[in-house]
Order: structure tokens, then C-alpha cells, then sequence
């Protein structure tokens, strides 16, 4: 076998199926924080829009406070959400909390750093992402 | 800088961050109505509170450093090489000067009454 049909790239990178939830918590953390990151450009350019008198901020007001607008809204939610205890959780990890104490390596090769603790830290992550939209939804569209 | 000292000054600035946008969100949602709260005149008067508006110019800057540090990690987890790192390190340390600058402009003008 040649050295690069053994090379999947980024699509071996980007599978899930192989290292479990916490290569789904990987995926999730980068595509959440791009993601507000590119909130924040268009927040900031969107706010500038107050710069030019009341009628603009109104018409960029009409443009976002729209149902699609509220919807972005709501994702935005929740990637924030899941990135802050998401991050939380990596920070205590990265500190050495929470990941085990190391061990010979022996078969079958169980990081003591992939426990149960972690992976129930990241379920946690989602629901409370999730019930943040949820409270996010009914306060955009409750008025 | 050190990778240690980077990773260091980005869990500050999220925590920092964190705390700020909370507050920041909470004026939105207890002071009155999600949606009076984005009319043009409690805006202004946000911004002319001036406790307010340093929070506002530091939320901007934590967020900043926090995001596009944040940007420069996942680039370089892509690909590595000595020309590539140097353009993402240089390339994320400008965008974040220009949106700092970009978003101060907003918030100096506002809260001294230039719109």
C-alpha cells in the first residue's frame, strides 16, 4: 500500500464516527466559534449604522428584526452558549481537572482522559445550548 | 509570545468576556422590552452612560483578541509551515486592529453626542 491511500486528509479529520462525541464536541467548538466570530464583525458594522442618524438605525433595525433575523438570533444563542461550556470545560481539562490520573498503558489502550465526566460535560453542553435557544425563541418572538 | 502565554490571554479574555456579555445581554432583556430596548433613543442613552459604553469598549476588545486568536489556532491546525504561520499570526493580529478601531469609532462617536 502507497503511504498516501492510507492518508484520508481533512475527511478523515472532519469524521465523527471514529473517536465519538468528543470529536463531534471538536467540531462543534471550531464551527460555533467561526461562526461567532462572524456574528461579532456584522454585530459591530450593524451597530454602526447608529452613527448615521435614526432613520438608518431603523432601516437596519426593519432589516434584522425580522423572523429570519430572530432565527439567526436563536442559532446565535446557542453557539455561544455552547462555546462558553464547552470552553469551560476545555479550560479545566487543559488544566489537568477532570482528565484522570495517568496509568500504564495497557490493552485495550482507554484514555483515562475520555471518561465518562467529560463526555457527560459535553451532552450537558448541548442541552443547555439547547434550552438556551429555547428561551431565546420565545423572548424574540413573545413580544 | 510564547504559546503558553497566548493560550493563557485567550481563557482571560473568555472569561472576561463571558461575565461582560452577560451583563451586556441583561440590559437588553430586564431594563424594559427585548425590542424597546433596540429603539434609537435608549440606544444613545445607553451608549452616554458612560460605565456602559467602557464595558462596551471592553467587550469589543476581549472579543477581538478572543476571536481571532481563536481563528489563528484553527488556521494553523490546517496546515503548518514557517511562511504560512507568519501571514495567519500577522494576517488575525490586523483584522483585530481594524474591527477594535472599527467598533471604538462607533462607540467614542456615540457616547460624545457625534451622530
Amino acid at each position: 500500500m502507497k503511504r498516501n491511500e492510507n492518508r484520508e486528509g481533512i475527511k478523515g479529520m472532519v469524521n465523527p464516527g471514529r473517536y465519538g462525541i468528543e470529536r463531534v464536541s471538536y467540531w462543534l467548538m471550531r464551527i460555533t466559534g467561526l461562526g461567532l466570530l462572524a456574528y461579532l464583525i456584522g454585530h459591530i458594522y450593524e451597530t454602526s449604522s447608529i452613527l448615521n442618524g435614526k432613520s438608518v438605525w431603523d432601516s437596519m433595525l426593519q432589516l434584522t428584526q425580522t423572523t429570519q433575523g430572530h432565527i439567526i438570533l436563536t442559532l446565535v444563542i446557542g453557539m455561544c452558549v455552547f462555546h462558553t461550556v464547552n470552553g469551560i470545560r476545555l479550560m479545566f481539562a487543559h488544566g489537568g481537572i477532570g482528565v484522570g490520573k495517568p496509568t500504564r498503558p495497557d490493552y485495550p489502550y482507554i484514555p483515562n482522559s475520555q471518561n465518562m465526566k467529560n463526555k457527560l460535560c459535553i451532552y450537558a453542553s448541548i442541552g443547555v445550548a439547547a434550552l438556551a435557544m429555547m428561551y431565546g425563541l420565545s423572548v424574540l418572538f413573545g413580544e | 509570545m510564547r504559546e503558553s502565554i497566548i493560550m493563557k490571554i485567550h481563557y482571560g479574555t473568555a472569561l472576561g468576556a463571558v461575565v461582560l456579555v452577560a451583563v451586556h445581554v441583561l440590559f437588553r432583556i430586564t431594563m424594559m422590552s427585548y425590542g424597546d430596548s433596540l429603539q434609537y433613543e435608549n440606544v444613545i442613552a445607553n451608549y452616554k452612560f458612560v460605565p456602559y459604553a467602557i464595558m462596551l469598549e471592553l467587550i469589543l476588545v476581549l472579543l477581538s483578541v478572543h476571536g481571532f486568536n481563536g481563528l489563528r489556532v484553527i488556521l494553523i491546525e490546517l496546515k503548518q509551515g514557517r511562511s504560512y504561520e507568519k501571514a495567519v499570526t500577522y494576517g488575525c493580529l490586523a483584522a483585530m486592529a481594524i474591527l477594535i478601531a472599527y467598533g471604538s469609532r462607533t462607540i467614542l462617536m456615540t457616547s460624545m453626542g457625534m451622530t
